[in-house]
């Protein structure tokens, strides 16, 4: 969605062998729907070509609905997006050839820019993936055009968006995806092996400064707003009109990515400031070690909490407090 | 401050330590009191004495129906005036615990010492004295609890702290009275606040993961078998709870960690029976048994539906895309937003930085009590990190450990200089604000400190006075911070609204009130006022009217059905409103004040909960321009501009200019002219709009009342009949159409 794909040069040469293949003029609507359904029960989605197209899709009169996945798949075009929607039709597309509600009144198609870039002129596309739903009367008006800008193009907002459009109810079933699955049972296995072959030296499981070490990690992952970046998705940084960076978002309602390290840094750097200055009163020490740990503390404490602040008062409209750093 | 002052000179003459440390610990926790009360108190002392925000109008309600109908009465109310027409069953649906204790600044009070309480026993006494000070004043439970919010929220953080107090005593101690206080504490939270569910699962977890790090003892075993069964009786007598701990995923770790700690217990005193390699691998073999029946149990009811899946409320905070795309009115909630690290420094500021201190120290020196510690934080910070609203959970543990790091820390640096300067900390309590900081910083140390070995300071007095004051400093700025943010952010109430003119005096905004007056005393008794769900608390509450929909939001398709009277256009809401009965409709319009929390701006919620519910009817899509913006103005869809939430908003508004440099109809929340400005209303017409336009109240008219469409005189049914006067300007004298005509005759004569 963020990069589509922009075939900017719509090669001007197209692929138009009017002749190559046989058309088939005069074949009724019966026949039509006929070899549709044919394909679609081998296949759930139909590859087109330019002649396919016109003969399937453009072709009056229909009674079907047919659904049109303009892309382009090929390597060298490198488009990211083209891919997961691809998978994406799919999904649906499968999950109607196999439900209930399967019948002939709706089709699902691709069309490749490679393979029928005359199509993509034909239809004045430069942009892939574009969703197009022909209806069995009329042309496609504006909203036959799946807006993937605004509603993305995950398999339920497709199947929602089919049901505008036909009122045909796709109930989305994902092939569960057992490489979630996967991965924690070979996690998990991995670590009982571990302890197994391990088994006679188990003392790193008594090693209260790894176990500490974890906790803080997961206490600054979460303090620092990285399950609000894992939700919302924020950018890493903003990069402004005229190229400057922002590292920090201005509002208070929102973060970067980048600016949340930056925090979870100033977090930790304050924490151990903290550490060291307890430490610095332990007895046992070498009492040299202790003044340069007091001293480091120190600084690290005053001087990052300065800065977390001045960082919080940058986004704070009207907010009086600072300290050492304005 | 004074009372400190007063109460020093019997101090020094006292050499008794142990009386001199609780007079200190009294006088703290007092001052604490004292202080989280009065910074609770700017929301009364700055606007009124009334209750501000949405949802305790609710509770205030109920209050008054339990003083004046009884308990017993109470939990059968069957409540007529709301959800109309379904009505609600109160009883069943509330937690009565804060309608019992009500009070809700008191109770901080109350918290600050129960978190002192539990600080003790998990740490020492000064990081009690600092956490309790910390969570007097801090804004994230200051946001539950300033006076004139009346929320399950912030009596349930007392009862939280509470239950978490006795349940550490008693696995200190092993004694079944401190569990059964437990239980009966955790019954008050239970009757208190959903939010019970943590403590129900916190409590297993920390004697699974004791069992995990072999610590666990009879001890342990004692208190969670007590705690766990009478914890599982006294909860079920709460009639909203009724049967859910015995048949919700929420409440099966409990019972699962119950039935293991018994197998363990079992295991534990085969242990004295068996010889050595006997048991080794019937321990194994057991552990693994019992762990995978337990499991599979739990797996084959839940699976035959004897168990409740996990409730979408709770999943949601495992998944967290669950809400958006399953349960759209648990994700319009602003509350139920992940949190920013903005939010965690706004509402915590030092302790935020600095708990983590407060951890390392805690798994550094673990012992039982600790772990538990540990697991909260863990625990308690995942939950705030979801949920905005969960902060106050994480909020006492924070609290917690931040004492723990500040009270190690300081405990080290005055020590040795208390027996230099003994004096040293008197004159610094002449700040107001952090006197109590300083109180208790400087008087820790006195009272810990024994006999050491004098040694000569490595540090030098230098690094360690300035380590001191930087200190002093970084708690005085928090002090400072939480004062101006209770003052600014959490006692602006959203009953009564402040406006601040060019020359910074400041104007009260109260319409809702207005509003609600109006309505209480215009309006018939019984009369029906359909708004969205937020106002209906207070619609119920303050004009006491029946509602459609509240902030209890239990029936979302009904919901959904007034969302859709919203969005549909005025005819198709119409019919939607006569089936509901409804007299009075009313919106929030902030377009003249520039008021951003209005029904326009949470229109599309609206659209969006009514499209779950009637797909083919409402569609989000339509609300949009082409080009994917909401916009108001003359661009914007048309299905936005002739639904019913924009006529209400914008009736008559397109006439009014606010200032001679704008247009007429500028809305000054969305800073445009809006679209559509000349329209009629068919079946509505306007009862009463506040004085700032903020509330705008709208009277549903009868079928016989709005203007019928003419009917041409062909196809009328009743045919009236052609009449030509005979009456004209000769003939001054008209005649009667139809005119009895008397027939003159004889009288009948009596026939005899």
């Amino acid at each position: 969605m963020k990069c589509i794909l922009i075939l900017i040069a719509l090669s001007s040469f197209c692929f138009y062998h009017a002749g190559s293949q046989v058309r088939k003029p005069g074949v009724s609507m019966a026949e039509r729907v006929q070899q549709l359904t044919e394909m679609a029960n081998a296949k759930a989605v139909l590859k087109f070509n330019g002649n396919k197209f016109r003969d399937y899709v453009k072709a009056t009169p229909r009674n079907y609905s047919i659904i049109v996945m303009f892309t382009a798949m090929a390597p060298h075009r490198q488009c990211m997006v083209c891919k997961h929607a691809h998978d994406e039709f799919v999904i649906v597309a499968n999950s109607f050839r196999y439900s209930q509600a399967y019948s002939n009144k709706l089709f699902f198609a691709i069309v490749d820019f490679d393979e029928g870039s005359d199509v993509f002129q034909m239809m004045r596309l430069n942009t892939a993936p574009v969703f197009i739903h022909f209806p069995p009367k009329g042309k496609p008006k504006n909203l036959d055009t799946m807006d993937i800008q605004r509603i993305g193009f995950s398999a339920e907002s497709i199947a929602k968006w089919i049901n505008e459009r036909t009122d045909i109810n796709i109930r989305v079933f994902r092939p569960p995806n057992y490489s979630g699955t996967l991965a924690l049972v070979v996690l998990f296995a991995l670590i009982a092996a571990i302890l197994y072959l391990r088994r006679n030296n188990l003392e790193f499981l008594h090693n209260k400064n790894m176990w500490a070490t974890g906790a803080l990690f997961f206490c600054f992952s979460m303090v620092s707003g990285q399950m609000w970046n894992h939700i919302r998705g924020p950018p890493f940084v903003h990069k402004g009109q005229n190229g400057q960076i922002a590292y920090i978002h201005g509002s208070s309602q929102a973060q970067f990515v980048l600016e949340t390290y930056i925090v979870m840094v100033l977090n930790g750097a304050i924490v151990l400031g903290m550490i060291l200055l307890t430490e610095s009163g332990n007895r046992k020490r070498d009492p040299k070690k202790r003044r340069i740990l007091a001293v480091a503390g120190l600084v690290l404490v005053s001087v990052f909490f300065s800065l977390i602040l001045s960082v919080f008062r940058s986004k704070t409209q009207g907010y009086p407090y600072s300290f050492l750093f304005k | 401050m004074i009372q400190a002052g007063t109460k020093k000179p019997p101090t020094s003459k006292l050499n008794n330590k142990t009386g001199i440390s609780s007079l200190i610990i009294f006088v703290v926790l007092l001052l604490a009191w004292i202080a989280g009360f009065s910074s609770r108190l700017f929301a009364v002392i700055r606007f009124e004495s009334i209750i501000h925000e949405f949802d305790p109008w609710f509770n205030y309600r109920a209050t008054a129906y339990m003083v004046k109908h009884g308990f017993y009465n109470f939990l059968n109310w069957f409540d007529e005036r709301a959800w109309y027409p379904l009505g609600r069953i109160v009883g069943g649906t509330v937690y009565p615990g804060l309608m019992i204790t009500s009070g809700t600044p008191i109770f901080s009070g109350l918290t600050a010492i129960s978190t002192y309480l539990l600080t003790k026993e998990l740490w020492s006494v000064g990081a009690g004295l600092f956490a309790a000070c910390f969570i007097a004043i801090v804004p994230g439970y200051i946001s539950r609890s300033v006076a004139g919010s009346y929320d399950n929220e912030g009596i349930a953080i007392f009862a939280l702290q509470f239950t978490y107090f006795l349940w550490v005593k008693s696995v200190k101690t092993g004694s079944i009275f401190w569990a059964c206080m437990s239980a009966l504490s955790y019954f008050y939270m239970v009757s208190a606040w959903g939010g019970y569910v943590f403590i129900i699962n916190l409590i297993p977890l920390h004697v699974f993961v004791l069992i995990l790090m072999g610590r666990f003892s009879n001890k342990v075993f004692t208190s969670y078998t007590t705690f766990y069964i009478l914890g599982l009786l006294l909860s079920m007598q709460v009639p909203f709870v009724g049967f859910q701990p015995i048949r919700t995923s929420e409440h099966m770790a409990a019972s699962g960690v119950f039935a293991l700690s018994i197998a363990v217990a079992v295991l534990k005193y085969l242990q004295s029976v068996l010889s050595k390699s006997e048991f080794k691998s019937l321990f194994i073999f057991g552990v693994l048994t019992s762990s995978a029946v337990v499991f599979f149990t739990v797996v084959v009811l839940t699976y035959t539906g004897y168990i409740a899946p996990w409730s979408g409320r709770f999943y949601s905070l495992w998944d967290t895309g669950y809400a958006k795309i399953h349960i759209p009115i648990i994700a319009s909630v602003s509350e139920h937003q992940p949190t920013t690290w903005f939010s965690f420094f706004f509402d915590l500021h030092i302790l935020v930085t600095t708990f983590p201190a407060g951890l390392w120290y805690c798994i550094k020196n673990i012992n039982d009590e600790r772990v538990f510690v540990v697991l909260y934080a863990l625990s308690a910070v995942y939950f705030a990190g979801v949920m905005v609203r969960l902060m106050l959970t994480l909020t006492p543990v924070v609290c917690m450990l931040s004492g723990i790091a500040f009270s190690g820390l300081l405990d080290l640096f005055f020590k040795e200089d208390a027996i230099q300067r003994p004096e040293e900390i008197e004159p610094e309590e002449s700040s107001a604000v952090s006197s109590k900081l300083y109180d208790k910083a400087g008087r820790v140390p006195k009272m810990k400190h024994e006999q050491q070995p004098r040694e000569t300071d490595p540090i030098g007095p230098n690094v360690r006075s300035i380590i001191l004051v930087v200190i002093m400093l970084l708690l005085m700025l928090f002090a400072v911070h939480c004062t101006w943010v209770t003052s600014n952010a959490y006692s602006s109430p959203s009953v009564v609204l402040a406006s601040y003119s060019a020359d910074g005096s400041r104007q009260i905004l109260d319409d809702f009130r207005e509003a609600y007056f109006w309505l209480s005393q215009n309006t018939a008794d019984h009369a029906r006022v359909m708004s969205w769900w937020d106002y209906g608390y207070q619609i119920a509450g303050m004009a006491n009217r029946t509602t459609l929909v509240d902030n209890n939001t239990w029936n979302n398709s009904h919901i959904a059905l007034v969302g859709k009277a919203m969005s549909s256009n005025e005819s198709a809401a119409y019919e939607i409103m006569t089936a509901l009965d409804v007299d009075y409709v009313l919106v929030i319009f902030g377009g003249v004040i520039g008021y951003s929390g209005d029904d326009i701006n949470k229109f599309l919620w609206m659209v969006r909960i009514a499209e779950g519910e009637h797909p083919k009817d409402i569609r989000e899509s339509d609300y949009f321009t082409e080009n994917g913006e909401f916009r108001v103005d003359s661009q914007g869809a048309p299905t936005l501009l002739n639904c019913l939430m924009y006529k209400l908003s914008y009736y008559r508004f397109g006439e009014l200019k606010l200032d001679y440099r704008t247009a007429a109809g500028y809305d000054r929340t969305r800073n445009t002219v809006i679209g559509n400005k000349d329209f009629t209303l068919t079946y509505l017409e306007e009862a009463y709009t506040t004085e700032h336009w903020l509330v705008r109240i709208y009277r549903v008219k009868k079928p016989d009342e709005f203007n019928r469409p003419r009917i041409p005189v062909a196809n009328r049914l009743v045919k009236s009949s052609s009449f030509s006067s005979k009456k004209n300007s000769k003939r001054k004298k008209g005649s009667i159409k139809n005119k009895p005509v008397v027939i003159k005759g004889k009288r009948l004569s009596k026939q005899s």
